[in-house]
């Protein structure tokens, strides 16, 4: 219960979300049978960023306020998970449902700047970025309420390890094959990156932004997809627990970068979905979801 | 002793009633009519807080009072329950009656003579609703009066064929509604017309199975038209509501249909009898639930089908009354499965069921009445015919921004710990499975509410982006758009300051509904609430559940988002990045015009697709 553990959290996500996506942008090149840029090329890419024009082709206060919204709302959940197995002194005032609401919160700013920002491409990477939303946070609250159900309580704690922490239940198995397929959905990734579906609706939601405004966002993108990818090893690799503070967070990171692989190697070797298709998809994904849940309330 | 306390009432119901002989004199002058019964209408609420006040937090206990209407005795009850119902109408009456000045300009073609008779009269039915206590002539009069007065509200634009259409359907259905229930008092074994809902309820211990089932089930159906649970609620609501003039929307949306929560909170919560008997509450607290349940779903994703900016906002109020609907069934199962733990879980819905009318109220009422600007500014309601809106209304688009983030439900705003409480409460009754095997129930209709919660946010992503970001109002308005006048953005501006308070101290309203609840008499949970705060541990940081682990500290987000927004911010400027200002781009081709529109038949256009069976057209 520390306060110190909040800011171990913010800054290991700011420092290593960008790593993360550097590895990730490595594999697929490599898949591709490209060379790929250098691990640390997102860093450069956000500094750049961060020092050209900001184009401003809407002028209203909501095209304005979205990019810092955005990384703010997930830098809080950021700040808020138990990083490490240890739910930090912020993380211990809030439960699994503050968690995936915030992480609307986000998905919020990125809507509000994209109709802001008038721009029709942005329009439908908003419409595309709300149904991907609408079908795909379920999965996520229902993941942490398998955890609560085992555990009992809606704490941040048992939401997040309550689902392998006595034992590996069959909910948590019929979840983990949920949660697999929705990661490629929460990290943008192919088949479903149909929001930003960069040759088709040209980065959508983010079409207008430019310079900092547009580092920010992308920052937002890196450490959301950091913050699924961690999600995903606390939760269901149970094998990563050390027992100690620090040798959790190392394990829990390395369990990241392993899944960060995953999503890379799965998003450069399938093609995208159709939203209509995508859709169908997610609602199966709810149902597997669901049937999670329930055998989680029986006990099992 | 509480003498005092019904003096006040009646005499705010006469001053109501006042207000409705005085306004109608002086509606030649429609501004000065609007004027005196703002006058009378606050002088009114005043006394309606105070009574409130007195009920919630004063020395005395709950007060009962009989009044003799001629030969027949009427029996009116002040308690908990209804002082917080009774706050609500006062302050959303004068939000509504100080908008109406200046909105009712947008109507030179109509005499404003019936408006300001009926809509006094629509408050004093609701208020007089809220503190009768039978189900015979106290409450056919007030149910009439506001019936009836607002019927003639939601007529007002009569010269339209299908307004007068929509008005009779809503007033038919309300008649039936009162049938049904007046009705199904005299199943109750030794029922004497005029009895108290107290006695009532006792003499439900003696009445048989069947006849008891009926009562509810007579009362769910005529009190579940009222609140517009599905499928009643869509007969009427939605064409009711938009056709309505915006202020008196906000009324009917923020209120009245919370008069059927009114009644299906007493039914549910007051009547059952205690101990076993015929009721069985568990078999009624999962029918109400799962009605909740269905109701906020279907609802919600209605309202993400309309391009009318008024049926997306009475849809959308479909849907919220179901979370109420289902906190109200939760809480009866709950409270009668015995478990200790369960009752304890049973308060926090009642709780939950008490905040959310709360919140609703208050962000329904603001958002309808910012339906109403947008109408007034550029008189068209239709979605696809707007946007934009956020440079030409800018504190329209605030006040708009906060109502939409409210009921979405993002933490800090208001939705939030109410939809908290809803979820937490259901969820957690998932705990008891291996004695309670129905909880997996609750626990699939809280998972529901999450869901639903999202296509919500859709919805408000919708309205607000459709109409205030985006780009179009410019291109259909007939003239220049400017923002409404300062006496309709004072209640918008007060109402948004409500909502703002209620997201970020949680604790007030829970301890509101504490309060209500506690001093109400023969209240189901009554036992389960020892502790002076029931089962929430409340501080000035938020409220939670602490021995569910579970908590809801909008202080806490907000101080963290703020922080890191600070930090975001800063990062922006860091760059020393220049600001340059440049048209829109698309493809270098085309200017932004009506021709490459996003259309609303487009946006969430494949879960249209995936939601057909829920039904609801998008409108004309």
């Amino acid at each position: 219960m520390s306060v110190a553990a909040v800011f171990v959290n913010v800054l290991l996500f700011l420092l290593l979300a960008p790593l993360f996506e550097g590895v990730m942008r490595r594999i697929t090149a490599r898949v591709q049978s490209r060379q790929g840029p250098p691990l640390v090329q997102p860093y450069f890419d956000l500094l750049k960023l961060l020092g050209k024009d900001r184009v401003d082709s809407a002028r209203n206060w909501a095209f304005r306020l979205a990019p810092p919204a955005a990384f703010a709302s997930i830098l809080a959940v950021a700040a808020l998970v138990p990083l490490g197995s240890k739910v930090n002194a912020l993380g211990a005032r809030v439960d699994a449902v503050t968690i995936v609401y915030l992480l609307t919160l986000g998905g919020v700013a990125v809507l509000l700047g994209a109709l802001a920002s008038r721009n029709t491409f942005a329009a439908i990477g908003a419409s595309r970025e709300t149904v991907t939303m609408v079908m795909v946070e379920p999965v996520l609250a229902m993941t942490l309420l398998v955890g609560a159900a085992r555990g009992r309580s809606l704490g941040l704690g048992a939401a997040v390890f309550g689902g392998s922490a006595a034992g590996y239940g069959l909910s948590t198995a019929v979840m983990l094959a949920a949660y697999a397929v929705a990661l490629q959905a929460f990290a943008a990734k192919q088949p479903f990156d149909i929001p930003e579906a960069e040759i088709e609706v040209l980065e959508g939601a983010f079409i207008e932004y430019s310079g900092p405004d547009y580092a920010l966002f992308r920052y937002y993108v890196m450490m959301k997809r950091m913050v699924y990818a961690w999600l995903f090893a606390a939760v269901f690799l149970p094998f990563l627990r050390t027992g100690t503070y620090a040798g959790d967070i190392l394990t829990q990171l390395l369990g990241t970068l392993a899944v960060f692989a995953l999503v890379a190697l799965v998003g450069s070797t399938n093609p995208r979905l159709r939203i209509d298709q995508a859709v169908k998809v997610y609602a199966g994904l709810i149902v597997v979801a669901l049937t999670a849940v329930g055998l989680a309330v029986a006990g099992l | 002793m509480n003498a005092d306390l019904f003096a006040r009432l009646f005499a705010a119901f006469g001053l109501l009633a006042a207000a409705a002989a005085a306004a109608p004199l002086v509606a030649r002058k429609r501004r000065a009519a609007g004027a005196v019964a703002l006058a009378l209408v606050s002088g009114a609420a005043a006394l309606l807080l105070s009574v409130s006040a007195e009920a919630l937090f004063g020395p005395a206990g709950p007060a009962l009072r009989t009044v003799a209407l001629g030969p027949v005795a009427v029996p009116f009850l002040v308690d908990g329950v209804s002082a917080v119902f009774l706050a609500v109408i006062a302050l959303m009456a004068v939000a509504s009656a100080l908008y109406s000045i200046r909105y009712m300009d947008h109507y030179p073609e109509y005499g404003l003579g019936g408006y300001y008779l009926c809509y006094p009269l629509f408050v004093l039915g609701m208020a007089a609703l809220v503190t009768v206590d039978d189900l015979a002539l106290g409450f056919s009069l007030a149910w009439q009066v506001m019936t009836v007065a607002s019927f003639f509200l939601v007529r007002f634009e009569r010269r339209k064929a299908e307004n007068r259409r929509s008005a009779a359907k809503y007033l038919v259905l309300m008649e039936a509604a009162w049938v049904l229930v007046v009705a199904a008092a005299f199943l109750v074994d030794g029922y004497r017309f005029g009895q108290p809902l107290a006695e009532i309820a006792s003499g439900l211990r003696a009445t048989g199975a069947l006849p008891s089932a009926a009562f509810f089930g007579l009362l769910l159906v005529g009190f579940g038209l009222k609140a517009g649970v599905w499928p009643l609620g869509q007969l009427w609501l939605p064409d009711a509501h938009s056709i309505a003039p915006s202020p008196v929307s906000a009324l009917l949306s923020g209120v009245m249909i919370k008069t059927g929560v009114y009644g299906l909170l007493r039914t549910f919560l007051f009547m059952p009898p205690a101990g076993e008997g015929a009721f069985d509450g568990r078999a009624w607290g999962l029918v109400v639930a799962a009605v909740g349940a269905v109701t906020l779903l279907v609802g919600t994703v209605q309202s993400m089908k309309q391009s009318d900016a008024k049926r997306l906002l009475a849809y959308s109020s479909i849907g919220q009354v179901g979370y109420i609907v289902l906190a109200t069934g939760a809480a009866l199962y709950l409270g009668t499965t015995g478990a200790p733990a369960l009752r304890l879980l049973a308060v926090a819905a009642a709780v939950g069921a008490l905040f959310h009318f709360l919140n609703h109220a208050v962000f329904k009422g603001l958002l309808f009445l910012t339906s109403g600007s947008i109408l007034y500014a550029t008189g068209t309601k239709d979605l696809n015919r707007l946007g934009g809106l956020i440079r030409l209304m800018p504190v329209s688009a605030a006040v708009a921004g906060v109502a939409s983030l409210s009921i979405s439900g993002m933490p800090p705003f208001s939705g939030f710990s109410s939809k908290w409480t809803i979820v937490a409460s259901n969820v957690l009754a998932g705990g008891s499975f291996a004695a309670h095997k129905a909880t997996v129930a609750l626990v699939l209709f809280g998972v529901v509410a999450l869901f639903t919660s999202v296509v919500t946010l859709a919805c408000y992503v919708k309205f607000f982006g459709m109409a205030f970001t985006s780009s179009g109002a410019e291109r259909h308005a007939p003239g220049p758009i400017r923002e409404v006048p300062g006496s309709m953005l004072a209640p918008k501006i007060a109402l948004a300051a409500v909502a703002l308070a209620q997201g970020l101290f949680p604790a007030l309203s829970v301890g509101l509904a504490l309060a209500a609840l506690g001093r109400s008499e023969g209240f189901l949970l009554a036992g389960a609430m020892t502790a002076p705060s029931g089962p929430f541990a409340a501080s000035a940081l938020g409220v939670g559940l602490p021995a569910f682990g579970a908590a809801a500290a909008p202080l806490v987000v907000l101080l963290l988002v703020g922080s890191a927004l600070a930090l975001g911010a800063l990062l922006r400027r860091a760059g020393g990045a220049k600001r340059v200002e440049a048209p829109t781009w698309l493809c270098g081709y085309q200017e932004l015009n009506e021709a490459n529109r996003y259309a609303d038949r487009g946006m969430f256009a494949a879960l249209r697709g995936l939601f057909k069976f829920a039904g609801g057209k998008s409108g004309k």
